[in-house]
């Protein structure tokens, strides 16, 4: 129990917040606006699934964000030069893929750290959108929103790929080696070496992963609406990073469940439309979503006061 | 070998920056209009005050090892209470400028007792008072209002020149050098370095580690709030919105300036001198009418590049040296 | 001792060598070398400031203003914020003061914040002229008005009403809390709708921070909140497009209103589908071209003061109120007549 308090006490609150919305405000629990609010977090989901990766191998990506809007503007304009879709899914993950080893290639073959240089590429990658869109979105012809397929078997399909990535990738790092390897890389990268494993390639390894869902990701986002917006992605780093902490992943790596962060972004996710069912005024929005934040880290902190003086 | 010689010199972080400095400044000169004058060096001057203030305070806090996301978020807060101490409590400037800093003093104070007392880690608590600080600008000024109509007094701070400097240089300069004596020459600066390095060894050693890092995040705190009546002076308005996207301007600069983000190594003359090398490319791309993202990805390849730099001496010297290992012949059995 | 000297002498010579290519004259505005004045043959500077660049409304308005730049033979640069900072917008200013630019087109982001800009742009000979969103009259020679905020916050009221037979309840969806014209357009939105339309009752308003994402998922919330809402309006072009999308999604179609400021290109889709009634605006690139012949015109001086029309090239008269310039009204974009446009 102790070792997964952090899951908990955040599984704890989205019950809280659950209850609180029965209670005063029922018209939050209906099947369709749920379900669309599922389909539009099922993106975040799988960036965040990625997240959790690189965070647990002791390092952070915030480039998820530019990575994201690139890839969604590459996979409306390939689809809009009508490639077949699974070729556009392909690519889309390719360049995703890509920039994953980009950053990769970066910390783990030169060593650097890997917040510099996500921030590099993220403020590249962005400005080097916005100079070559400036801004237009990419209209999507007929037959791509949804594969063609009707809106309802859409979104549930998107909803379920994103679970599906979640559990697998929850299983392979609780009992396939290469999970477990994940783990002890953040841990102790000199310890993992000592055992065989080889933190560098792990390290290298973990980003391409992160990029190649952030492309899948961003490929999901664009077949569910019609055009694709330039400025999709921005603010998602805040987000999963938001979400893969409050679901109990350490900020140090070695530690944390996918299970968690799949609670924590549930949480974070729900605080939006929580508050208009609320009836609370826009504005609070921001605040909320900080104190939530700061109220998971403190919850853990004030129970462990981990010695790190 | 000469530890001192001029090779060292040249080859040392801080030169190779203010060397790429000149060159900026001299292309610049070249393909820009008007950009080496007078009026464009105080331009760029008044620009980059708040970005370096932020930069200066955000030196220590790295050095210990730590980050802080939310000095632009509280930078924010504090222009729009110093618009409220103002306007709505009625109190006059210089009242009003204290209040604020008390309560930048206070918000770093929050930042403080979370990472230093809690022991929780520095990003996720920066990153979760990045939300709530500008969260609370918005809810306070519920999004539209804003503070106007400022004394003429108070706007020259921002907006005018005195004895031919920009009004907020004198106040910069002391800022730097105050931080140049905190980090380089007090007792203080060098326990920053050790904590940065092994928090259990300075512990060992006898640092109060705990207070020493409340007080770099009370400090930033306090700059932030200095940053943003200077701010608000320079726009002439406050708004819930103001200094968007300063931090991770201030991190690039101290990066830049060769402070590693794993805290140990640093040095302020470097984060200025960042501050300096990405006021002079933005100003420098717009003079010389380039589009304006060009700056902001200069900017990410210039970071790239200068942290690769520093890596690559340790690199070479490493590969020497298991080249060096690999030569030894085996011993005669 | 010696590591000082040698700090300082590295320090030195590479300050020297910025030093000695920094001894420049400024260049100012409309001067010239050979003391020639200012006359209409020499092409004039003109400095185009959107309120934030990569936004396709700007875009849509730079085209016009090019195309008007060329007729004349002026250079025209275009230069935005692309972050939300408040303070960019002066720094751009700041920097095309020091360009010595001959006339700047400025929307205003921060209507008093900007004008400290603007006045020091004024006081050193550069001619100021706003376009979109105003700025202090004090900063500022002319105002090109597309339609009052006034006129826009009237236009999506009556639009609205007339959808919903002056009884509903509706909700709106702004792009961000902090910018100066949405706050204006939904004030006036509200007086119209508090003199005009008491019937009506706005139950909400969200803000979906210029991302279509957003707006879609705001939406979502506000139609399961508000089972009897009527009809969704946003202030804002990202807003228009992400609504219909909810909408669609929940399967409201027609059953949910949704207009508000947009692009025709952008909601084309939508209102051939009947998800989007309406989408109000006005001719953009007209606006651009009109700001670009005014700018001209009043840095040669043919556009002063007190005038009472101004004929702009191929689009001929416009007539002036006082000190604003007015394009006309906004203008109502549905089914009929969206496809005749393509901007």
């Amino acid at each position: 129990m102790n070792k997964y308090f952090r899951e908990f006490s955040a599984a704890a609150a989205l019950g809280i917040l659950l209850l609180a919305l029965a209670i005063f405000a029922p018209s939050f629990f209906q099947p369709q606006p749920l379900l669309s609010l599922a389909t539009r977090e099922a993106p975040t989901l799988v960036v965040a699934c990625g997240m959790a990766l690189v965070i647990i191998c002791r390092q952070i990506d915030i480039s998820v964000g530019s990575q994201f809007a690139v890839c969604s503007v590459c996979a409306g304009l390939l689809a809009a030069m009508h490639w077949p879709l699974a070729l556009v899914l392909a690519t889309t993950i390719l360049i995703g893929t890509t920039f994953g080893a980009f950053n990769g290639a970066l910390v783990a073959g030169l060593g650097l750290p890997s917040i510099v240089v996500t921030l590099a590429t993220m403020v590249t990658w962005r400005e080097g959108l916005r100079w070559l869109r400036q801004g237009v979105w990419v209209d999507l012809p007929n037959g791509v929103q949804w594969f063609g397929l009707p809106q309802m078997t859409g979104q549930w399909t998107l909803v379920l790929v994103a679970l599906a990535i979640l559990i697998l990738l929850a299983l392979t790092l609780k009992h396939i080696s290469i999970g477990r390897f994940v783990y002890a890389v953040g841990s102790d990268a000199e310890a993992a070496r000592l055992a065989g494993i080889r933190p560098r390639m792990m390290t290298f390894g973990v980003f391409v992963f992160m990029g190649a869902l952030t492309g899948l990701a961003a490929m999901m986002n664009t077949i569910q609406s019609p055009q694709v917006d330039p400025n999709s992605g921005t603010g998602l780093e805040l987000k999963t990073i938001a979400a893969v902490v409050v679901g109990g992943v350490a900020i140090s790596g070695g530690r944390g469940t996918l299970w968690g962060v799949f609670t924590g972004l549930l949480l974070l996710a729900c605080i939006s439309p929580a508050l208009t069912h609320l009836h609370v005024e826009a504005f609070w929005g921001k605040a909320i979503q900080g104190a939530t934040i700061l109220l998971a880290v403190v919850a853990d902190g004030v129970r462990t006061r981990k010695q790190r003086y | 070998m000469d530890k001192h010689g001029f090779k060292k010199i040249l080859l040392r972080h801080e030169t190779i920056l203010f060397a790429v400095l000149v060159a900026e400044w001299i292309f610049f000169e070249v393909i820009g209009r008007n950009f080496g004058t007078y009026d464009n060096t105080c331009d760029i001057l008044r620009h980059s005050c708040e970005i370096g203030l932020l930069a200066l305070a955000m030196t220590p806090i790295i050095l210990t090892g730590g980050i802080d996301l939310s000095v632009a978020s509280l930078l924010g807060l504090c222009a729009i209470l110093f618009g409220k101490f103002w306007r709505d409590a009625g109190m006059p400037i210089p009242l009003a400028v204290a209040c604020t800093i008390g309560v930048g003093a206070l918000a770093g104070g929050l930042n403080a007792t979370l990472i230093s007392w809690l022991r929780l880690p520095p990003l996720i608590v920066t990153l979760g008072t990045f939300s709530l600080f500008r969260g609370l600008a918005e809810a306070i000024t519920r999004g539209v209002d804003t503070f106007t109509n400022f004394p003429d007094s108070f706007l020259f701070l921002g907006q005018d020149r005195w004895l031919g400097i920009p009004a907020q240089a004198p106040f910069f300069l002391a800022a730097a050098i105050f931080f140049w004596l905190l980090v380089h020459r007090t007792t203080f600066g060098r326990s920053f370095r050790a904590i940065g390095f092994s928090p259990e060894g300075a512990r060992y050693a006898g640092i109060p580690v705990a207070r020493r890092v409340a007080m770099v995040y009370v400090l930033a705190g306090i700059v932030s709030a200095i940053a943003a009546i200077i701010y608000t002076a320079r726009l002439g308005q406050a708004k819930a919105d103001a200094g968007t996207g300063y931090e991770l301007f201030a991190i690039t600069a101290v990066v830049l300036g060769g402070t590693s983000i794993f805290g140990g190594v640093g040095s302020i003359p470097g984060t200025l001198l960042g501050v300096a090398a990405i006021a002079v490319l933005h100003s420098g791309i717009a003079h010389a009418l380039l589009p304006g993202e060009m700056a902001g990805m200069l900017t990410g390849v210039l970071l790239i590049l200068a942290l690769a730099g520093s890596t690559l001496p340790k690199m070479i010297s490493s590969l020497r040296a298991r080249k060096a290992a690999l030569k030894i012949p085996p011993q005669a059995a | 001792m010696k590591l000082f000297i040698q700090k300082l002498t590295t320090f030195l010579l590479l300050a020297s060598i910025a030093g000695l290519t920094g001894c420049n004259k400024s260049v100012g505005p409309s001067s010239n070398a050979d003391g020639n004045t200012a006359s209409a043959a020499k092409p004039l500077t003109i400095a185009f400031l959107p309120k934030s660049k990569g936004n396709a409304y700007f875009v849509s308005c730079a085209k016009g203003a090019q195309r008007a730049a060329d007729e004349l033979g002026d250079k025209l640069i275009i230069d935005g914020p692309t972050d939300p900072d408040p303070a960019r917008q002066n720094e751009i200013v700041d920097n095309w003061i020091t360009l010595g630019v001959d006339v700047i087109a400025a929307s205003c982001e921060n209507k008093e914040g900007i004008s400290t800009a603007l006045r020091k742009a004024e006081a050193k000979g550069i001619k100021v002229i706003t376009y979109d969103a105003d700025a202090l009259p004090d900063a500022r020679s002319f105002f090109v008005n597309q339609a009052t905020s006034q006129g826009i916050g009237y236009a999506l009221m009556d639009e609205a009403a007339r959808l919903c037979d002056t009884n509903g309840e509706f909700a709106v969806i702004t792009g961000s809390l902090t910018a100066g014209n949405q706050v204006a357009w939904r004030n006036y939105v509200e007086e119209r709708r508090a003199a005009a339309y008491p019937n009506m009752k706005c139950d909400a308003v969200e803000a979906c921070d210029d991302l279509k994402d957003k707006a879609q998922s705001e939406t979502t919330a506000l139609l399961s909140t508000y089972p009897n809402l009527k009809l969704i309006l946003s202030t804002t072009s990202l807003g228009v497009p992400g609504a219909a999308e909810a909408i669609k999604q929940m399967g409201k179609t027609g059953v949910v209103k949704n207009i508000g400021l947009g692009l025709p290109n952008e909601n084309k889709r939508y209102v051939h589908e009947g998800v989007t009634q309406s989408v109000i605006l006005w001719k953009t690139e007209d606006l651009g071209y009109l700001t670009v012949y005014a700018a001209d015109a009043l840095a040669k001086g043919a556009l002063k003061p007190g005038d009472k029309t101004f004929k702009a090239g191929a689009l001929g008269e416009f007539e002036v109120q006082g000190d604003n310039i007015m394009l006309g009204k906004p203008f109502t974009f549905n089914k009929d007549n969206i496809d005749q446009f393509d901007f």
